[in-house]
């Protein structure tokens, strides 16, 4: 017998026992619905995750360096950090690191009142170097960046995020006005490009940025930075530039093993590869879940065909008599097994990506459907519908045609 | 068509006490015969029954069917020699159910090569006088109407041997007469027929009777044309 003749065969004895044709696909819908939308929900987490990461540091060609050794804890801001990561010390590392490319000073302050005429907002306030747009990819929506020169001639220049335009001048262009940064006033040349929401969902764009030597001598009177930025030649080589950073530092530092570094050199995107790391274990455990319960469903139909083969001995004795052997009724079986658990497969499938869109859509994630978790579902309701349905299969079989005619 | 030598068939129980059900059997059925198995229950004749069928195999003795010993038949050979032979009717006729008439007689042509000739299952339904209910499904034909179903699919294969087993056994005498004479049309046609009956008047549309007691054959007599049948088959033509 071939096989196009059994699948039609299975088809017609699945379509006259809908009821139970319907039993047998639901465990496996369950399951598979839930294991695409799982996967699913949880690769769009993932991606939404790397998105913010990558929106906050800008580029990954890059390491951070931080003053404060490994158990420094929270965000560096200049009222926290220990006065170790000097101008000289970035100097050096841009002169002596072949594999840096350039560095980027920064000093980070909080809570600083920044005022514009009768309105007031208080946002982070970033020293940087001329280079720091270019270096963190980021553009300006309107106006001018900060030039060397500005950072030359400790000018009083700010680039401001669309928050602090929102908070300070919600109907006016804020380009060429004076804010006052606790009381320090400051000319502004352009508006920083939104950059939305970062991992932990708060605002990116609620910054001033200005040059970091007039934030260091004219506004906050410290010579110590909050991190450095060294965008490297080759980001694949993330690893050697840091332990070459680590030596250069020790060493001007005056630190010498085992004593405890003060300072941190990080590559952000191991960081951010560790972050999604563990938020895609939960995720790999709840598909690992959804795999048990389209196994469990797997159960369901090996029982049910059970059920069905005793119920079909008679069907099975009067194939066998005109002529079926045992492997045609073992197909037979096999086949059913399997396309109900297809059947099931796809409409779990389709409630899962109908799932996942609805779900994206109501967190504000962008839908990113999982095709391999689409397509393993398919396969897999497959094999499961083949192993489940092997029991029985054989079972119906090894029925004795003698016997099953005389029932 | 049949050459059945020294068969013996023993069964087992479960303590391992050997039962003979058939001891010893020798016998011939030429092609084109119509013979009538008969004897009590117990008497061995649904064993000779299941191996003339090949759903079983003698425990010794040599079964040739067609010229072809098949005695020391596999499973997959028995299945190819029933597939290609064998015409099975039953008492309970033993049709699918949830299924129409036609695909019922299409089944045995599943099981052989090539596509499944849906115009032949309903020609032949059409020679057993169901052309137009071959789309009904099996529970909304009468008995009779079922067995016509059972003797189509038989057909279907284009098997030389009919084994008939009580065919008319859940027929009132009206429908269980017109299965006789359907069958009797197929004799003539050329057809070997085995018909297993307890049933007199249904016996006598063969002509010859095999005896079965106790495991052995009893008696093996060609039967007269009978009145009844005579009568009959005239009063059909």
């Amino acid at each position: 017998m071939n096989l196009t003749k059994t699948a039609k065969l299975a088809l017609l004895s699945l379509s006259r026992n809908r009821l139970r044709s319907f039993l047998m696909m639901l465990g496996v819908t369950v399951g598979i619905a839930s294991l695409t939308a799982l996967a699913s929900v949880g690769e769009a987490t993932k991606q939404e995750t790397m998105r913010r990461f990558k929106r906050m540091l800008g580029t990954f060609d890059m390491v951070i360096i931080e003053p404060g050794g490994a158990s420094t804890r929270g965000m560096p801001s200049l009222a926290t950090v220990e006065p170790v990561l000097k101008f000289a010390d970035a100097a050096a590392i841009a002169a002596e690191i072949p594999a840096v490319r350039q560095v980027s000073e920064m000093q980070f302050a909080l809570d600083l009142d920044v005022k514009y005429r009768d309105k007031t907002t208080s946002p982070s306030v970033i020293g940087v170097a001329a280079n720091y747009t270019a270096v963190r990819g980021e553009e300006l929506a309107a106006g001018s960046d900060i030039t060397p020169e500005d950072v030359a001639s400790l000018a009083r220049v700010a680039l401001i995020g669309a928050d602090v335009v929102t908070d300070l001048f919600p109907d006016q262009n804020p380009i060429g006005q004076t804010l006052r940064i606790a009381d320090v006033p400051f000319q502004i040349k352009g508006i920083l490009e939104s950059r939305g929401v970062g991992p932990g969902g708060a605002s990116m764009d609620n910054t001033i940025l200005i040059p970091v030597t007039t934030a260091s001598k004219r506004l906050f009177n410290r010579d110590y930075l909050t991190a450095v930025i060294a965008q490297l030649e080759d980001p694949t080589r993330a690893a050697s530039a840091i332990a070459d950073i680590s030596a250069l530092l020790r060493e001007r530092h005056g630190i010498i093993p085992p004593a405890e570094d003060d300072f941190r050199v990080s590559s952000p995107e191991a960081q951010v590869m560790q972050i999604t790391e563990v938020s895609s274990t939960l995720s790999k455990v709840l598909v690992g879940v959804a795999v048990i319960a389209t196994l469990i469903g797997g159960t369901v139909i090996m029982s049910l065909m059970l059920i069905a083969v005793s119920e079909r001995r008679r069907e099975i004795g009067i194939r066998r008599a005109v002529g079926a052997n045992r492997r045609d009724i073992m197909v037979q079986f096999l086949i059913e097994a399997a396309v109900v658990a297809l059947a099931g497969g796809i409409v779990g499938v389709l409630i899962g990506v109908g799932t996942t869109l609805v779900i994206t859509m109501l967190s504000d994630l962008a839908p990113a459907i999982m095709w391999t978790a689409v397509g393993g579902s398919v396969l897999l309701s497959v094999a499961i519908g083949l192993v489940f349905g092997l029991q029985p299969a054989w079972r119906a079989a090894n029925i004795d045609p003698i016997e099953a005619l005389r029932s | 068509m049949i050459e059945m030598q020294g068969i013996s068939r023993i069964y087992t129980r479960e303590d391992g006490t050997p039962v003979p059900a058939l001891r010893d059997v020798s016998f011939s059925i030429g092609r084109g015969e119509f013979v009538t198995v008969r004897g009590a229950s117990g008497s061995g004749k649904s064993s000779l029954l299941n191996i003339i069928g090949c759903l079983d195999t003698p425990t010794a003795g040599i079964y040739r069917l067609d010229g072809e010993d098949v005695s020391g038949y596999d499973d997959e050979q028995r299945s190819t020699i029933r597939c290609r032979k064998i015409g099975f009717v039953f008492q309970s006729f033993n049709l699918l159910p949830r299924t129409t008439a036609v695909e019922n007689v299409e089944i045995p042509a599943l099981y052989v090569g090539g596509r499944v000739d849906r115009d032949r299952a309903l020609d032949i339904l059409g020679r057993v006088g169901l052309a137009e209910r071959a789309g009904h499904f099996v529970s909304e034909l009468s008995g009779g109407e079922q067995q016509r179903v059972a003797i189509a699919r038989a057909l279907m294969n284009d098997a030389p041997l009919l084994l008939a087993d009580e065919p008319t056994g859940n027929l009132d005498s009206a429908a269980g007469e017109s299965i006789m004479r359907l069958l009797a049309d197929l004799h003539r046609e050329g057809r070997t027929i085995v018909l297993v009956t307890h049933d007199d008047s249904v016996a006598a549309w063969a002509q010859r009777e095999l005896l079965i007691r106790d495991g052995v054959i009893a008696s093996d007599r060609q039967l007269p044309p009978l009145h009844g049948r005579a009568a009959s088959v005239a009063a059909g033509a």
